[in-house]
């Protein structure tokens, strides 16, 4: 049925359906019926008494229930009918806002440093390197853990700033926004050093010495070479670190304060605490749509810009 | 075309098949005769250490002792179904609703030889929300109320008298803005923080009214910026000096301040009996109607209705158990405590439990966020 | 002058942010030797918390478990991801690869409560009609393999472009079949990135708290399970403890590792030169 557009293919056409379909029927069944399952309990009403939600097929009266009231209250207020003023919205912007300014800490923290490790010596790297993955390979929940106990009121930082004299009582660092920066750009660090080294080591020096040649200053020749040329490092490192930190939950319930709800815990409160499945199941297919579909066009456009260096 | 559905289809039945042959040994195993296990789910520091080890020493019956910290997630598991666990211990907001969903199996009253050791008149408040004590058999019970460290509440108010209403400390801005610095904590549920708040306002404690709710919220919010801790498990806060305030519950108030003494603490930590009362909960056990342990289930609630038991929960966790017999076991300290074993005036004034509606929990979950996440 | 003033500061800045990453390991090892409860003044040193821990059965019970899930995810998850890889690479046309392509990509971008959620009300729906599977050990791992499919696809998609196909086209012409030239060809070509795909899912599988949380049963506490209940009730130094415990075992893995693999290449340099210089001669 469907033809192989390379001139070899690597199994006849019976394998090539089982290595297809291994995958795919997976995928299917954990992923794509659950998001039905979520399609549709986000349609219906929230249950009367205990039971979490009505069925959609009022079978007495044989009318589809549809109740769109779970989407719109996610978006617009119920009680004003305006437009973003809902908890779920302020939710989302702020987990936008700390996602990005997780990602651009990371970077200012780890551009210097994937630089500098790209020109150290070649020997020392593959060290310099697995230095900064053997935090990644310990536990993420435990080092999160750590940050309460350094950054406690009666912690070890407090202790040190009033034992320096800087401070008269404990400033309280804990479950503010402060803690909750402080324990996402530690987390993420590793996943934006990795593609900024990756690039930088690829930097090609030649072009720096010509450019020193031509007269820049080396912070010119920074800004102006080297910079640029690592682009594709810095939007990958900045993905990497934006995209998962959205959807963060462990790290602000450690580490945040109940001002600092971001929308993985608006989510989970939402189910467990409001036991409103179907609402919960619409914020949940919300945020789908939100990230996916935006990530779907950029990767459309970014394909579709590749293509024609490849003819 | 149909041959690629038939590979997806088949790929998909022999994934499925796999993992349901390893299912279906041990469900015939468990048919005749009940697994020598128990499952239980809790609330946390609700069991003296060595209770569970005892129980299963006696019987050889492994206990899974899980923990829950608020009556909002035991009721997401219930509501989803097939929680796996035999033994549940339910709040009285939320039981009764849960009985007449048919989440729970009436109990045996034949396997249970230490019922009688109840207080009747215990069982008769239960009974409202599980009419002929069918269902739940109550674990231990106490009330919301203010709790604080003394100590450093008298230090922080200074010239301040302490307020006639003492839920002022935690709901008035003029004492609260006073205690910010030494520490406010609330439980981080709504369930537990609305009734107080709309009983100071003066409404119905347990009403499903969102309007109600909203003024509850608007009342919490002058107080909001002076608030620093929420938490269901505030017993280390208060006990390590982060909170000198505290809207907790009447028994962990109770085991902070035996473990700040044990800390070596000199501070005075107590649960306060409100002049215009607290809001009294029962916290009872109950069998899942899909339990699959009911007689391993039964076993235990007849060993914690033993008079040494109760009282061993009550000399260490600080929590009465509505158990009668257990009264004569007790250390004079824990009985003699009038915030534990409260006398039938104080009893009087309190706030007995109400039931909350699908709504009415709604509501309030909405107004506890606005609350939350507002300055 | 300015070029050595960049070096010092990139040197310095590297120094400073290795400091910023291992702060807190640092820090859990040397209190893990307090004496006292206290986590700001060190007391004095004592082996207490260890032998705490070695009576806290959760945590032992919770390292077990969360090791057997890890590994079962982590075969798993590299076993299907080879699979959507080589589907994704090798595939260029057939039904549904557009949709193949979103599935496998999605729980990369998905928040974790979110997937943990679908499942948890899928599982819920599965239970209701055919009366199985308990939530337990099993939906963990399913909840895992998800995501961790997902990462050792993308693990493995990266090695696969890279591979020279000429060498399976030539094993191929000399009349191997294609099922001989996958095993024997292909499969040792990408061996690294598989065993690569297994670590990252195992990791990720190990480390797993939210979707862990929506879908685990009673008596099934997973480590990180057991140590989120244990972190909201406050510091508790046997935490501590376990992790020197678990720090020492990573750290020692991860260096034996880097040192064979830094011999390995050593030894092909080596190797590669010889064959040059026999060439050569």
């Amino acid at each position: 049925m469907s033809t192989e557009s390379t001139t070899h293919s690597a199994l006849p056409t019976p394998g090539r359906r089982f290595v297809i379909s291994v995958p795919m029927a997976w995928l299917l069944f954990f992923f794509m019926l659950p998001f039905l399952v979520l399609l549709y309990i986000s349609f219906v009403d929230m249950g009367t008494d205990i039971h979490p939600f009505k069925p959609l097929w009022d079978a007495k009266a044989g009318v589809l229930r549809l109740k769109y009231d779970n989407y719109s209250s996610i978006f617009a207020s119920t009680e004003t009918g305006i437009w973003g003023q809902t908890i779920y919205v302020e939710a989302y912007l702020r987990s936008l806002a700390y996602a990005f300014c997780t990602a651009v800490l990371c970077l200012i923290l780890g551009y210097p440093f994937a630089y500098a490790i790209a020109r150290s010596s070649p020997a020392a790297r593959p060290a310099l390197l697995m230095m900064v993955m053997l935090p990644f390979w310990t536990s993420f929940l435990l080092r999160v853990y750590a940050w309460k106990g350094i950054l406690a009121d009666q912690g070890v930082l407090n202790r040190l700033l009033l034992g320096l004299g800087l401070i008269s009582e404990p400033v309280q660092m804990l479950y503010t926004n402060v803690s909750m920066l402080v324990g996402m750009t530690y987390v993420y660090l590793p996943f934006m050093v990795l593609p900024l080294y990756a690039t930088l080591s690829k930097l090609d020096l030649r072009l720096l010495e010509a450019a020193y040649d031509l007269g820049a200053s080396p912070f010119k020749a920074f800004w102006l070479v080297t910079v640029p040329l690592s682009k594709a490092g810095i939007v990958a490192g900045f993905m990497l670190v934006f995209i998962p930190a959205v959807g963060e939950f462990v790290i602000p319930s450690l580490l945040g304060g109940p001002e600092n709800i971001m929308v993985g815990r608006v989510v989970w409160d939402e189910m467990f605490t409001s036991n409103n499945w179907p609402r919960a199941s619409a914020l949940a297919v919300s945020m789908i749509a939100l990230i996916v579909v935006p990530l779907a066009l950029y990767y459309r456009s970014a394909a579709q810009s590749a293509e024609p260096a490849k003819h | 075309m149909s041959k690629y559905v038939l590979s997806v289809a088949l790929a998909a039945l022999a994934l499925a098949a796999c993992g349901k042959k390893e299912e279906a040994p041990a469900a015939a195993a468990s048919a005749p005769a009940e697994e020598k296990v128990l499952n239980i789910y809790n609330w946390p520091d609700y069991i003296p250490e060595g209770m569970i080890a005892a129980f299963e020493k006696e019987t050889g019956i492994k206990v899974n002792y899980d923990t829950f910290e608020t009556n909002e997630a035991l009721n997401a598991k219930l509501v989803a179904g097939n929680t796996g666990y035999d033994i549940v211990v339910p709040g009285t907001a939320f039981s009764p609703a849960q009985v007449e969903a048919g989440f729970f199996q009436p109990m045996d009253r034949a396997k249970l030889k230490n019922y009688g050791n109840l207080d009747s008149d215990i069982m008769a408040g239960l009974s409202k929300a599980d009419p002929g004590n069918k269902y739940l058999v109550p674990w231990a019970w106490g009330f919301t109320t203010v709790g604080i460290n003394r100590t450093k509440v008298e230090k922080a108010l200074g010239k301040t008298a302490m307020p006639e209403n003492v839920w002022d400390l935690v709901f008035k801005p003029e004492y609260t803005a006073k205690l910010k610095s030494c520490g406010i904590a609330y439980l981080d549920s709504p369930t537990e923080i609305i009734p107080p708040a709309l009983h100071y306002i003066g409404k119905d404690a347990y009403s499903n009214d969102p309007a109600d709710h909203k003024a509850a919220v608007d009342m919490l919010a002058k107080v909001r910026k002076d608030i620093r801790i929420f938490s269901s498990t505030m017993i280390d806060d208060v006990a390590g000096g982060k909170a000198c305030a505290v809207v907790g519950w009447s028994g962990d108030i109770n085991i902070a301040a035996t473990r700040a003494k044990d800390n070596g603490s000199k501070d005075v930590i107590e649960a306060l009996l409100p002049s215009t009362g607290a809001m009294i909960f029962f916290d009872s056990m109950a069998i899942a109607k899909d339990a699959k342990h009911p007689g391993n289930a039964h076993a235990f609630i007849d060993f914690y209705l033993r008079a040494e038991n109760a009282a061993q929960v009550s000399n260490e966790m600080s929590y009465p158990t509505g158990n009668k017999a257990a009264l004569a076991k007790m250390k004079p300290e824990v009985s003699g405590n009038k915030t534990i074993f409260i006398e039938p005036a104080v009893a009087a004034k309190m706030v007995p439990p109400g039931k909350f509606t699908n709504e009415g929990r709604e509501s309030m979950a909405s107004a506890f966020t606005t609350f939350k996440k507002g300055k | 002058m300015q070029r050595i003033l960049q070096n010092y500061f990139g040197r310095v800045w590297m120094v400073l942010v290795f400091l910023f990453l291992y702060l807190p390991l640092l820090f859990m090892v040397v209190f893990s030797f307090n004496s006292s409860r206290q986590d700001a003044v060190f007391t004095g040193f004592s082996w207490r918390w260890y032998e705490a821990l070695g009576r806290d059965t959760k945590i032992v019970e919770g390292f077990w478990l969360s090791l057997q899930i890890a590994l079962a995810t982590g075969i798993l998850s590299a076993v299907l991801g080879t699979f959507a890889a080589f589907v994704l690479v090798r595939y260029q046309r057939f039904i549904g690869r557009t949709l193949f392509s979103g599935m496998v990509n999605a729980p990369l971008v998905m928040p974790e409560v979110v997937i943990g959620l679908s499942l948890l009300l899928l599982m819920v729906g599965i239970q209701h009609v055919f009366g199985w599977p308990e939530r337990g050990l099993l939906t963990i791992i399913l909840g895992h393999t998800l995501l961790g499919m997902a990462y050792a696809m993308v693990v493995v998609q990266s090695r696969l472009l890279e591979v020279d196909r000429s060498v399976e086209e030539a094993a191929m012409d000399l009349g191997a079949k294609p099922v001989q030239v996958f095993f024997l060809v292909t499969l040792p070509n990408i061996a690294q990135a598989i065993v690569a795909a297994f670590l990252l899912s195992f990791t990720l599988s190990f480390d797993d708290v939210v979707i862990s949380e929506f879908l685990s049963g009673p008596g099934v506490n997973t480590l990180p399970q057991v140590i989120f209940g244990y972190a909201r009730r406050g510091i508790n130094p046997t935490i501590y403890a376990a992790a020197t415990i678990l720090i020492a075992i990573i750290s020692t893995a991860v260096v034996v590792y880097s040192v064979w693999v830094a011999r390995q290449s050593r030894r092909l340099a080596r190797e590669a030169q010889l064959a040059l210089a026999e060439a050569q001669g």
